[in-house]
C-alpha cells in the first residue's frame, strides 16, 4: 500500500523536495568548510560545533547532523541575539556571542551569526558555533572546578558586532583575542567559523536567485509545518498521561551531595509538555542556563523520537518546556558558574526525560549512555617553545546504551555527543601536543549488563613528554553507572563507572572528583570511562554471546557469573557448565 | 599498439564487460553475466563470444594481445560479504582496540537510530595482540621491541589457524625497525601466512588509518593472491605473451604480484577507470577538465579531473573501513535507472536510494516489479522507446509504468501522472547535481569550468538536464558510453603510489634537505619497480605532491608540485601554492601564519601506448536517420512535445541535430533537450553544446 501524503500544500511538491535538498547541501558545505579549516582539536576532531540556517523570524530552518549538545541551544540564542540588535541589523554585519545569560550554551562555545540580505531586506541567518580550546579566565581550557561565580571562569561576550556593515572591527576582535590563550589557534577558529557562515550565505543567495524569494519562503514554511506534523504524529502514539522520570546527579566533589533532577512529561493527544524540577543553583561549575538545558531536554525527546536528519524548529512546535524557576540548577541565572554544563548536568537532565519516556513507551526507548568524565590538559611545549592547552576528547569516550534491538556500541559516547564526536588519532595527538598516549582501549566488564549489553567504555592513559603537565578533570559518572532499561541490572557496578588513576613512582592514586592537578614525565594519568546501560534482564542474554564476550576480553569470568549467571567448567577452553548456569539463572529469576 | 589486439575484462556486480581494441581503431564491446563464485567462468564465456564474433580461436586472440587487462571485484565482494581470510594483528600494547573504537564515532545520519549495527570487525579482539614496544613522536625508541611478545602472538595465531597477519605499531612510520624485526619473527614461526607491514603499505602519519588499512589488506590478500594466480595461469595457458595487468582503485594498472601484496588497492577499482576514459574521449576537443557521470541500473558514479589530474581520496571510510591509500574519488549515489520513487515519513517525494535492481526491476519490465522507478518515469516522459531497450530485446510496458507512478506517487500527492513522472526525473537529477557538487564545489572547483562525459546506459537521458542545471556548456557522449569503464582500463597506465611521512614546520630552511631526500628516495624506489616490470626510462613519469596545512589544523590540503629541488626560494612557491589551494577550498587563506608539511608522495607512471583512435566516416544526410516522431514531456506542466527520434547507427561523422530530439543508440537513448545541439564527431562521440545566451 502506498503511503498517503500527509499534506496537501500550496507549494509544488517537486520544488519542495528540490529546495530541501539544496538547503541540506548548503548546511553540509558549511560543516565541511568548518571541519577542514578549524584549529581547535575540539572542533576539527571532535565535531563539537554546529551549523544552522534560520529564516528572518528567526526560526531554525535547518540544523545539521551535528552534536546533540547544540540541539536545542542554538534556537533560543538566535532569538536573543536578533532581539538584542532589533532594527540595528544591516547588510555586512557579523555578530559574535558566547554568553549563557544571552541564550548561549557554555561560554567556551562561541557563535557567529551572519544576517543574509537580499533585495535590501534581512531574509536569513547563517549560524556557526564551535568549542574553542580556550576562552580566557583563570584556568586554561575554561573549566574551573574552583569557580564560585561565572566571573571566575571566562571572558563573557554578549552579542557584539565584529563586522559592521562589512567593515571588520579589528579593535573589538583584538580585545577579545587578547584575552585568550593560544591566540593563533583561536584566531584560526574564528576564521573557520566566519568562512563557513559565508559559504552558507553564498548558497542561500543562489537559491533565492534561482527560485525566487516567495517560492523559497513558501517551501521553508512548508518544511517547518511538515516537521511539526511529523513530531505530532509520533507524540500521538504515546498514550495520554503524565510520566515522571527522576535521575540522580552524583556529587563530583562539590560537597552539596547528590542532586535529583526530575522531568514530568505530560502527553495530551499530539502535544507534549515537559516540566523540569531541579534544586537551587550551587556555587560550582555545573549550573545550566536555560539555553543549554533545552539541548538536554531535546536529546531526551530524541531518544524517544529517534528521528533521522534533517532537523528544524517545526519539530518542537508541539513541545512546550518549563525549565523550572529561575535560579535553579537547570535554569540558572547570574552569577552561577556553568562551564561544565554541556555534559554535567545536561546528561542527567537527558536521563530524566529519557526515563519519563521509557515509562510511557517501555519497548521503544534505549538505555542511557555513559556520561562524560573528561580531561583538559595544559603545559609548556618545549618542542616549539609555546604554551599548549586542549580538551582531550579521546580521554572521555564512553559506551553507548543498549537498544531494544541490539547491544550498545562500544566507545561511542559520551551521551551528550551520541557518537557525533571523533576522538583524534593517537599519532596526531602526540604530534600536536607533547604527550605519550600509552593506552587507548576498551575496558573489561564496563558495559552495563543486560539481555543486550551496554557498550564498553574506554581507558586513556597519558604521560607528559618532557615537562610538567597540568590536568583538569570534569564531568561525573564515577559513582553512578549509566541507567539501564527494561529491567537491566549490573552486579559488578564498580566496573561500570568511570574514575581517574594517577601513577607516580609505582603508587596509584584514584580520583573521583573534579580537580586541578599536575604530573611529571614518568608519571601517568589514566582516564577510565563508563560503559553504556544494558537493556533487559541480563540472565536472559544468550549464552553464546556471553562466551564470545569472555573470549574477546569484554566480560571477565567473574563478570559472566555475576552479571550474566554464566558459569564455566573450564576457564581456558571456555566450556560452559550448563547445569550450574541453569541453576544460577533460575535462582536469580526466582528472586 | 604493437600487436593486433588489446583486451579488457571488467567484472562488475551484474555484468562482466569485455572490450577488444583492434589495430585499425575499431573497438568492440561484449557483455556476459558475472559469475562471482568463480570469476573465470564469466571470462571463459566472454572469450567464447568474442571468438565467435571475429572468427578466431581464443588462443589466437590472446596470443595476439599486447595486453590483457582485468578489473576485478573479488576483493570488493570479500569485503562486502566479510568472507576474507582469518587475520591476526600485531600492534603496540595498549592500542589493540583502535580499529574497534573507530575514533569514538558513529556515522552521520544514524545518530538516534537504535538499529544501526556497529561495523563488523575484520580481526576479532582476541586475535589483536599487543606487543611491548614504543616509538615516540620524534622517532626515538622509548621501549625496545619485546620479541617474546611477538613469539607468543605467533603461537596463538598458529593455534587459531590464522592465514594472514598485519603488523602495525605506533609511529612505525618514523622508525620502521620494530615492524621489520617483528616481521622476521612472524616469517620464521609462521612461514605460510601472508604478511602485511603497516609502514611498508601505508607509510603515513595516523595510526588508526594505517592499522585499519593494513588489516583490510591482510584480510583480502590471500583471496587476491589465489585469484591473481589462477587468472595469470589461465591467460598464460592461452598463450598470452605478456603478464595480465590488473586495474587498481588508484586509477592505474599493476602486475599480479603487486596486486597480491597490495590487495587493498583492488577494492573499488570498477569505477576508477572512468577519469582515464573521460580524458581520452574529451581529448579531441582539447579539454582536460572533465567530470564523468556514470548512471547504471542501481547507482550513479561521479569523478572529477582538473587539468588532467583526477581527484583522489585518502583516509576515508570505505564500506565502513578506514582506508588510507589513495583511491580515485568516486562519489556513488543510489540513483540509477532502478531507483525507486517513494513518499518519505515527512510526506516528501524522494528518489532512491532503494533500487528495484535487475530483479524485479522497474515496473515497465513486466517482471513483477510494482514500484515506480526512474526508468518508468523516463518511459512515461517519452525519453525511452516504447519498443524497448537494447534494440527491442528488452520490451517495456508503458501502462505498467503509468500505473506504478499513479498508485504510489501521483494519487497520494494529488497530481497528474505526467507531473509526478517529471517530478521523479527532476528530483533524481537534483540528487545527482548535489552529488556532483561533492566532487566539484566541495573540492574548490567550479563545475562550469568542466565538460561532462557520460558513461553507463541510463546517463544519456539525464545528462543535458544536469548540465543545464549546473551551467555546464559541453557534454560528450561516446558511442561506447555504456562500456566506458572497461574501455578506460585498456587505455590506462601502470601506476604506483609511494608515500612517506615527514611532519615538519616550515619555519626555517632546515626541513628542505629532508623533503628533498624523501622525494628522491621515493622516486628511486618507484623507478626500480617499473624498470623491473620492463619499462624503459623514457616511459616513466613521476608526479610529486605534498600534503600541507596551517599549524594546528588536523586536515591536510594536497598540493601538486613540479619535480624541482626544494630550496629557500622554491619552498616559497610551494607555500604560495598551498595558500592558493586553501583559499579555493575554504574561501580564505592565512599567508602570515605557519605552514607545516605532513606527508610527501611520488606517483610513478609506466606509460602504456594508447590504442589507435577510431575514425568514423561521414554518413548520409541526417534526415535519412530519422526514425519517427514521439511525444515527449519536457516540463512540469506535462505538455507533450512532438519530438523527432533518430537512429544513431545511421548517423555519420559531422551529423548535427538540434533539440528537442532523441537519438537512439543500441545501448542508450540520448535526450537532446531544447537549447542543446548534438554533433557527431569522427572520434565516435556526440558533442552536445548549449546555445550561449547573448
Amino acid at each position: 500500500m502506498a503511503k498517503k501524503a500527509k499534506n496537501k500544500s500550496k507549494v509544488d511538491p517537486i520544488t519542495l523536495s528540490v529546495v530541501r535538498g539544496i538547503l541540506e547541501t548548503t548546511q553540509r558545505e558549511m560543516t565541511l568548510s568548518l571541519e577542514k579549516t578549524a584549529r581547535s582539536s575540539v572542533f576539527n576532531l571532535a565535531h563539537d560545533y554546529s551549523t544552522a540556517l534560520f529564516n528572518g523570524e528567526p526560526e531554525m530552518i535547518l540544523q545539521g547532523q551535528d552534536i546533540p549538545i547544540h540541539l536545542g541551544s542554538l534556537i533560543p540564542a538566535m532569538k536573543v541575539v536578533a532581539a538584542y540588535f532589533g532594527d540595528d541589523i544591516h547588510e555586512g554585519d557579523l555578530i559574535l556571542h558566547n554568553d549563557p545569560a544571552y541564550g548561549g550554551s557554555h561560554a567556551i562555545d562561541v557563535c557567529f551569526y551572519k544576517p543574509v540580505f537580499y533585495g535590501g531586506k534581512l531574509r536569513y541567518w547563517t549560524v556557526c558555533k564551535g568549542h574553542l580550546t580556550d576562552i580566557g579566565g583563570p584556568v586554561p581550557a575554561g573549566y574551573n572546578p574552583n569557580a564560585k561565580e561565572i566571573y571566575e571562569e571566562c571572558l563573557r561576550i554578549p552579542p557584539v558586532k565584529i563586522w559592521d556593515k562589512g567593515k571588520p572591527r579589528k579593535d573589538v576582535l583584538n580585545m577579545i583575542l587578547t584575552n585568550m590563550r593560544a591566540r593563533r589557534d583561536q584566531e584560526g577558529d574564528f576564521n573557520a567559523l566566519i568562512g563557513a557562515c559565508q559559504v552558507g550565505e553564498r548558497n542561500l543567495i543562489n537559491l533565492i536567485e534561482k527560485y525566487g524569494m516567495d517560492e523559497v519562503d513558501a517551501c521553508i514554511a512548508e518544511l517547518l509545518s511538515m516537521a511539526d506534523q511529523h513530531m505530532r504524529s509520533l507524540i500521538a502514539t504515546v498514550p495520554d498521561g503524565k510520566y515522571t522520570g527522576t535521575a540522580v546527579l552524583e556529587d563530583a566533589g562539590h560537597g552539596f551531595g547528590d542532586i535529583d533532577i526530575t522531568a514530568t512529561v505530560t502527553i495530551k493527544k499530539d502535544t507534549c509538555h515537559i516540566e523540569i524540577a531541579s534544586p537551587p543553583q550551587i556555587p560550582y561549575f555545573i549550573n545550566s542556563y536555560e539555553g543549554n538545558s533545552y539541548s538536554g531536554v531535546y536529546l531526551g525527546l530524541m531518544m524517544y523520537a529517534q528521528l533521522p536528519p534533517p532537523y528544524n524548529e517545526g519539530l518542537y512546535r508541539c513541545v512546550s518546556v518549563d525549565m523550572g524557576p529561575s535560579g535553579t540548577l537547570c535554569n540558572a541565572k547570574e552569577p552561577a558558574p556553568h562551564m561544565n554544563c554541556t555534559t554535567t548536568p545536561m546528561e542527567t537532565l537527558t536521563d530524566a526525560v529519557r526515563l519519563a519516556f521509557e515509562h510511557a513507551m517501555p519497548s521503544k526507548v534505549s538505555a542511557s549512555w555513559g556520561h562524560s568524565n573528561g580531561l583538559n590538559i595544559t603545559g609548556w611545549d618545549n618542542r616549539h617553545d609555546e604554551e599548549y592547552v586542549t580538551m582531550v576528547l579521546a580521554s572521555m569516550i564512553s559506551g553507548a546504551g543498549a537498544t531494544p534491538q541490539q547491544d550498545g556500541w562500544h566507545a561511542c559516547g559520551p551521551q551528550c555527543c551520541f557518537g557525533a564526536l571523533t576522538s583524534g588519532d593517537v599519532e596526531l595527538l602526540e604530534y600536536s601536543y607533547p604527550i605519550i598516549i600509552h593506552k587507548y582501549s576498551l575496558m573489561e566488564d564496563s558495559g552495563g549488563a543486560g539481555k543486550y549489553r551496554g557498550g564498553s567504555g574506554t581507558a586513556w592513559e597519558v604521560e607528559p613528554l618532557d615537562a610538567e603537565m597540568t590536568f583538569i578533570t570534569f564531568g561525573e559518572g564515577r559513582h553512578i553507572p549509566a541507567m539501564g532499561a527494561a529491567g537491566a541490572k549490573s552486579t559488578l557496578v564498580d566496573k561500570k563507572v568511570g574514575h581517574i588513576e594517577v601513577k607516580h613512582k609505582g603508587k596509584i592514586k584514584i580520583i573521583r572528583e573534579n580537580v586541578i592537578d599536575s604530573i611529571q614525565p614518568g608519571d601517568t594519568v589514566t582516564n577510565m570511562n563508563p560503559g553504556g546501560g544494558g537493556y533487559g534482564n541480563p540472565f536472559e542474554r544468550e549464552i553464546p554471546k556471553v562466551v564470545d564476550d569472555v573470549k574477546n576480553g569484554l566480560v571477565s569470568i567473574k563478570g559472566a557469573a555475576g552479571d550474566y549467571g554464566v558459569v564455566f567448567e573450564n576457564a581456558k577452553t571456555l566450556k560452559v557448565d550448563a547445569v550450574a548456569t541453569e541453576k544460577l539463572r533460575a535462582k536469580s529469576i526466582a528472586a | 599498439m604493437r600487436m593486433k589486439y588489446r583486451l579488457g575484462v571488467d567484472a562488475g556486480g551484474t555484468f562482466t564487460d569485455f572490450v577488444l581494441a583492434e589495430q585499425n581503431g575499431e573497438i568492440k564491446l561484449f557483455k556476459t553475466p558475472s559469475t562471482p563464485s568463480d570469476p573465470r567462468e564469466a571470462i571463459q564465456t566472454g572469450l567464447e563470444l568474442i571468438s565467435e564474433d571475429i572468427g578466431e580461436s581464443i588462443e589466437e586472440i590472446i596470443s595476439n594481445c599486447d595486453l590483457c587487462i582485468n578489473g576485478t571485484t573479488v576483493g570488493l565482494n570479500a569485503l562486502i560479504q566479510h568472507t576474507g581470510a582469518k587475520t591476526g594483528l600485531i600492534c603496540t600494547a595498549g592500542h589493540e582496540d583502535s580499529i574497534e573504537i573507530r575514533l569514538g564515532h558513529k556515522e552521520d545520519g544514524y545518530r538516534y537510530d537504535p538499529d544501526y549495527p556497529p561495523a563488523t570487525m575484520l580481526v576479532p579482539r582476541y586475535l589483536r595482540k599487543g606487543i611491548r614496544e614504543r616509538v615516540i613522536s620524534d622517532g626515538s625508541v622509548k621501549t625496545p621491541l619485546n620479541e617474546a611478545d611477538v613469539r607468543t602472538a605467533c603461537r596463538l595465531f598458529k593455534k587459531e589457524g590464522v592465514e594472514s597477519v598485519a603488523i602495525s605499531f605506533v609511529w612505525s612510520v618514523l622508525y620502521p625497525e620494530h615492524e621489520r624485526r617483528a616481521a622476521e619473527i612472524v616469517r620464521e614461526i609462521l612461514p605460510e601466512v601472508i604478511l602485511t607491514v603497516g609502514s611498508e603499505l601505508y607509510p603515513q602519519i595516523r595510526e588508526y588509518t594505517r592499522t585499519s588499512t593494513a588489516i583490510t589488506n591482510a584480510y583480502l590478500a590471500p583471496i587476491l593472491r589465489n585469484y591473481v594466480e589462477s587468472v595469470d595461469k589461465y591467460f598464460a595457458n592461452l598463450g598470452a605473451k605478456y603478464p595480465v595487468r590488473y586495474f587498481q582503485s588508484n586509477g592505474g594498472l599493476a602486475i599480479g604480484a603487486v596486486m597480491a601484496d597490495r590487495s587493498v588497492y583492488a577494492i573499488n577499482s570498477g569505477p576508477a577507470s572512468a577519469p582515464q576514459a573521460g580524458l581520452y574521449v574529451a581529448e579531441p576537443f582539447n579539454s582536460k577538465n572533465v567530470i564523468t557521470v556514470d548512471m547504471g541500473g542501481t547507482s550513479f558514479d561521479i569523478t572529477l579531473t582538473k587539468d588532467g589530474v583526477t581527484n583522489l581520496n585518502k583516509d576515508i571510510d570505505f564500506l565502513r573501513y578506514r582506508i588510507g591509500v589513495p583511491m580515485i574519488q568516486v562519489e556513488t549515489l543510489g540513483a540509477g535507472g532502478g531507483s525507486i520513487g517513494h513518499i518519505d515519513e515527512m510526506g516528501l517525494m524522494q528518489m532512491g536510494p532503494q533500487s528495484a535492481g535487475a530483479d524485479p526491476g522497474p515496473a515497465c519490465y513486466s517482471n513483477g516489479g510494482e514500484l515506480p522507478t526512474v526508468t518508468d518515469a523516463n518511459l512515461v516522459l517519452g525519453y525511452l522507446s516504447p519498443e524497448g531497450l537494447i534494440g527491442g530485446r528488452l520490451p517495456l510496458d508503458l501502462d505498467k509504468a503509468r500505473q506504478a507512478i499513479k498508485t504510489h506517487l501521483a494519487d497520494p500527492l494529488g497530481i497528474s501522472v505526467e507531473h509526478a513522472a517529471f517530478g521523479m526525473y527532476t528530483i533524481v537529477n537534483n540528487n545527482m547535481v548535489n552529488g556532483i557538487r561533492r566532487v566539484s564545489v566541495e573540492r574548490g572547483y567550479d563545475p562550469r569550468d568542466f565538460v561532462f562525459v557520460g558513461a553507463g546506459g541510463a546517463t544519456a537521458a539525464h545528462i543535458t538536464a544536469l548540465a543545464s542545471e549546473m551551467g555546464v556548456k559541453t557534454v560528450i557522449l561516446n558511442k561506447l558510453a555504456s562500456g566506458l569503464c572497461a574501455f578506460g582500463q585498456i587505455i590506462s597506465d601502470v601506476k604506483y603510489n609511494f608515500m612517506a611521512t615527514c611532519p615538519v614546520r616550515l619555519d626555517s630552511s632546515a626541513p628542505n634537505k629532508r623533503i628533498n631526500k624523501f622525494f628522491k628516495e621515493l622516486e628511486a624506489k618507484g623507478r626500480k619497480h617499473l624498470l623491473a616490470d620492463g619499462f624503459k626510462t623514457p616511459q616513466i613519469d613521476v608526479k610529486r605532491s605534498i600534503e600541507m596545512r596551517y599549524v594546528g589544523q588536523m586536515h591536510e590540503c594536497t598540493v601538486e608540485i613540479g619535480n624541482f629541488e626544494i630550496n629557500d626560494k622554491t619552498i616559497e612557491d610551494v607555500k604560495t601554492a598551498f595558500h592558493k589551494r586553501h583559499e579555493e577550498l575554504y574561501t580564505y587563506s592565512e599567508p602570515h601564519n605557519f605552514v607545516e608539511v605532513v606527508n610527501v608522495e611520488c606517483t610513478l607512471y609506466g606509460r602504456i601506448e594508447k590504442p589507435n583512435p577510431l575514425k568514423l566516416s561521414r554518413g548520409a544526410k541526417v534526415e535519412k536517420a530519422l526514425k519517427n516522431h514521439r511525444k515527449a514531456i519536457f516540463s512540469a506542466n506535462g505538455k507533450e512535445t512532438k519530438t523527432p527520434v533518430y537512429d544513431g547507427d545511421k548517423l555519420g561523422a559531422g551529423a548535427q541535430i538540434t533539440g528537442p530530439a532523441i537519438i537512439e543508440e543500441t545501448t542508450t537513448s540520448i535526450v537532446v533537450q531544447s537549447g542543446w545541439t548534438a554533433k557527431l564527431d569522427k572520434s565516435g562521440s556526440y558533442v552536445l553544446t548549449h546555445k550561449q545566451k547573448k
